[in-house]
């Protein structure tokens, strides 16, 4: 098994051909074909909804394929879960841990087949035995007693990679491992990608970051709109045709859009100068104007989500001054921020943080009006019902149920649309929305932006946190860029096009490091 | 089978097939999904209320009905904030230990002092014990099956305390808290009101609405501007309140109070609640559904002890019905979320 520079597994060839998938009748990947060998690193490199994780999840087992061939080490596969995948040698790691944060680095080595004695009992030395061998052939140093809920991302990260090794992993896929990592963590989690090439280790990598693939991919194939649009060894790609690859050369038609140009913007309705959090945001400097909508455009983990969670008082900030409207200084909770300031908050987890799950959704869309539908604490099923009677058609909700219906029921986009509907209900003067078309559909997408418009026009500020470049430049009016804690850019947004701004946030982020 | 479809209506278009395939057991299926959960709970008591009649003749009497009410009056009267706590995700597992030492503070009380003094003194214990619950559980952030865990054990240890682990005679002079109002015992209106209040907040008022939003998705309410902790806090200090309430009417009903008063009580509380159809995870749960719960437990003891079925055995009974009731609605969920 083990070839002369001690590789765990075997070493694996994958040859993917026409993968296709289809949603609800909507074609996202076109028939792309992916080929990578043990020993190498292919990056995958695409904007968001380029079709990445789609082909991703069906080399997975995740989804089931429309069309398309698997064919590891000469023969047809035949993949239909992740537990088939995992057989053939396939894991993906993903930017959420599947680890057991409460047990030791050991166990979790060794989880799903600890080794029994023969009294049928756990052999414990023998847990702690494998689990150092494994490490030393990775060349990986982690405490093997320690509970994995008190290591650092990055050292969870390699355990992650580590534990699909011990099962016999020989394609590993990664998801943007780094997106949740400092400097000094990239640096040794490269190193240790390099290693395992050298072992002879399959390795796809997802990332949108043009850096990481210069520095560690052997191959790069670039998605867009579910077609694999580029291909070939990165020493033949510049960063230039990388990004044109992405971005496409009909940049500015096709998508039709929807900024206010021309429109009146009016005074100032957020004001933040001098903004800073421990750690995750430095000094920035932002203003949002009546009628405006404005973009901060980063990577995951740039410092805008939490900027945005600053506003709506759920994160302090150490340093600067913030202003609404008239009300000066930053709200101490998310109450406060609704009530003193009108801010609406639309969270970037709509499942988890935006819905009451098991209510309906008239109750949805008023929950943050209560206060002011209330008399004498009274407030009646009619009333909730009249506050869905003036939004759904507004806002277009689709369910079966109407007003009483279960929210948990409704289809994603309608979910969203009902989120924001509870801010357009409270009249807030200020929305501050993260990703607000995650997860949502083509059509209801472009219902949002349309709201989210219109609702500008009457004088709204709306500040949108995104990683989404379609969603930049179809809906802003203007777009701040932010890498590393700290605003890189400033544009009006017809001043401007994608291939610019993600260079910016890209290149930026280099310059950043550097002089960090 | 499910492959036959039916034949009447519409054959001619391709499009009406799959509404013409609707098998007689999908349809009703789909009745059962339709239906508020309270139907099915409905339909156990009537069928429990058969059962009982065909056994006795004594069951359906207007006499026995009554002791069916007045046997569950402190019962009903603790589960209607219990139900409000679950909705919103907590517990308040010390009411019975709370009602039992009410009772021996009245009782301590009552020997040297007025009937008033002994209620007030009752009544203030309560709803110090539900502060006390309170603050820890809306405040201090300690999950509230834990704070009243600890207060379960602790009031009716405070209980066997006052009373010297005796049973204190009351002679007496709480026994007009039970007296009837219109002939009707003084415990039954208190219940009927408790439970027609306990509705009316849940389904017509913001603090109602707040408390299923919170056990909803307590964040999600935090970010819609719900103020959690006051509205646990409320919650908690009324079901102290009510526990006092019931350990004077426990008093009042057996002239006497005890430590050992209400022993095991706050199971049933929690069971009346979980049979009407609330979810231990919070978010689900109605007033009448609890009602519902608290009947059919009543019911089950009552006709039970009328079968002459040993008590050993009625608590098997309940048991089963109990598991089976939450077990059907479980599965009523199941297909709708399909």
């Amino acid at each position: 098994m083990t070839t002369e520079n001690g590789a765990l597994n075997k070493r694996l060839e994958l040859r993917a051909t026409g993968l296709r998938k289809s949603f609800g009748g909507v074609e996202v990947l076109h028939g792309v074909d992916i080929t990578v060998k043990g020993g190498e690193v292919l990056a995958l490199l695409g904007e968001n909804g380029a079709g990445k994780s789609t082909a991703i999840k069906i080399l997975a087992g995740d989804y089931k394929r429309d069309a398309g061939v698997i064919v590891i080490d000469g023969e047809e596969a035949d993949i239909r879960s992740p537990r088939d995948a995992g057989a053939y040698g396939l894991r993906v790691i993903y930017q959420e841990f599947s680890d057991a944060p409460d047990l030791t680095v050991a166990e979790n080595l060794s989880l799903g087949r600890l080794p029994r004695n023969r009294f049928g009992l756990v052999d414990w030395s023998r847990v702690r035995r494998d689990a150092m061998e494994i490490l030393e052939k990775l060349g990986i140093e982690l405490p093997i007693r320690a509970l994995v809920g008190t290591l650092g991302v990055a050292e969870r990260q390699v355990l992650e990679i580590a534990r699909a090794l011990a099962g016999s992993a020989r394609l590993l896929i990664l998801d943007e491992p780094t997106s949740a990592l400092t400097l000094e963590e990239t640096d040794a989690l490269f190193a240790f990608i390099e290693r395992l090439k050298a072992q002879g280790v399959a390795i796809i990598y997802i990332t949108h970051r043009l850096d990481e693939v210069e520095r560690i991919a052997d191959n790069v194939l670039v998605f867009r709109d579910g077609d694999a649009v580029a291909e070939g060894p990165v020493s033949e790609f510049g960063r230039k045709e990388m990004v044109e690859a992405m971005v496409g050369h009909e940049l500015e038609e096709g998508v039709a859009s929807l900024r206010g140009e021309g429109h009146e913007i009016g005074e100032p309705v957020l004001t933040i100068e001098g903004a800073s959090s421990e750690g995750v945001f430095t000094d920035v400097d932002l203003e949002v104007r009546e009628g405006e909508i404005l973009s901060l455009f980063g990577r995951i983990g740039c410092g805008a989500l939490e900027l945005a969670e600053a506003v709506f008082g759920l994160r302090e900030m150490i340093a600067g001054s913030m202003r609404v409207g008239d009300q000066s200084g930053q709200p101490n909770s998310p109450k406060d921020a609704i009530a003193r300031f009108g801010i609406g908050f639309v969270p970037i987890d709509r499942k988890t943080d935006g819905l009451l799950t098991v209510l309906n959704v008239a109750e949805n869309l008023s929950v943050a009006s209560w206060p002011w539908m209330t008399k004498a604490g009274l407030l009646p099923p009619m009333a909730t019902a009249k506050v869905f009677e003036r939004w759904y058609e507004t806002l277009d909700i689709r369910g079966k149920g109407g007003a009483t219906q279960i929210v948990d029921t409704l289809s994603g986009g309608n979910q969203q649309k009902v989120v924001l509907g509870r801010w357009l209900e409270r009249q807030s003067r200020l929305l501050v929305l993260a990703e607000p078309t995650r997860g949502v559909d083509v059509g209801a997408r472009a219902q949002i932006y349309q709201v989210l418009r219109r609702f500008a026009d009457q004088g709204i500020a709306v500040l949108i946190v995104t990683s989404d470049i379609e969603e930049v430049v179809r809906i802003s009016d203007t777009i701040v860029v932010m890498s590393r804690g700290r605003v890189v850019a400033r544009h009006r947004a017809s001043e401007v096009d994608r291939a610019q701004l993600i260079r910016q946030a890209a290149e930026d982020t280099v310059e950043a490091a550097a002089a960090g | 089978m499910d492959e036959t479809p039916v034949e009447e209506g519409g054959a001619g278009s391709p499009d009406a097939a799959p509404v013409a395939g609707i098998s007689g057991r999908a349809r009703i299926a789909r009745i059962f999904v339709a239906m508020p959960p309270e139907v099915v709970l409905i339909v156990v008591l009537v069928i429990l209320g058969f059962i009982f009649w065909q056994g006795s003749e004594f069951f359906l009497t207007t006499r026995n009905m009554r002791n069916v009410l007045l046997s569950v009056s402190v019962l009903g009267i603790l589960a209607a904030p219990g139900t409000l706590l679950l909705i919103s995700g907590n517990f308040d597992l010390s009411v019975a230990s709370g009602a039992a030492l009410c009772g021996c503070i009245a009782g301590v009380v009552a020997e040297e002092n007025s009937a008033a003094a002994a209620i007030l003194a009752a009544l203030a214990v309560g709803l110090l014990a539900g502060i006390f619950n309170g603050v820890l559980s809306a405040y201090a952030g300690i999950a509230s099956i834990v704070v009243t865990l600890g207060t379960w054990l602790g009031y009716r240890g405070l209980a066997r305390l006052f009373s010297n682990g005796q049973t204190i005679r009351m002679n007496g002079k709480v026994e007009f808290i039970t007296n009837d109002i219109f002939g009707v015992p003084a415990q039954i209106v208190m219940f009927v009101l408790i439970t027609v209040l306990a509705w009316f907040v849940v389904r017509y008022t913001r603090f109602g609405r707040s408390v299923y939003a919170i056990g909803s998705n307590p964040t999600a309410a935090r970010l819609s501007g719900i103020r959690q902790k006051p509205t646990i806090f409320v919650m908690f200090i009324v079901s102290g309140l009510l526990a006092g309430l019931a350990g004077l009417i426990l008093a009042s009903q057996l002239d006497a109070a005890s430590g050992n008063a209400a022993t095991g009580v706050e199971l049933e509380v929690v069971a009346a609640i979980i049979l009407g159809g609330a979810s231990l995870s919070g978010g689900r749960g109605t007033i009448p559904g609890t009602v519902l719960g608290v009947f059919i437990l009543g019911i089950m003891q009552n006709g039970l002890t009328l079968l002459s079925i040993s008590s050993f055995w009625q608590d098997v009974a309940t048991g089963v019905v109990l598991v089976a009731a939450v077990g059907l609605d479980q599965v009523r969920l199941r297909l709708s979320g399909s």
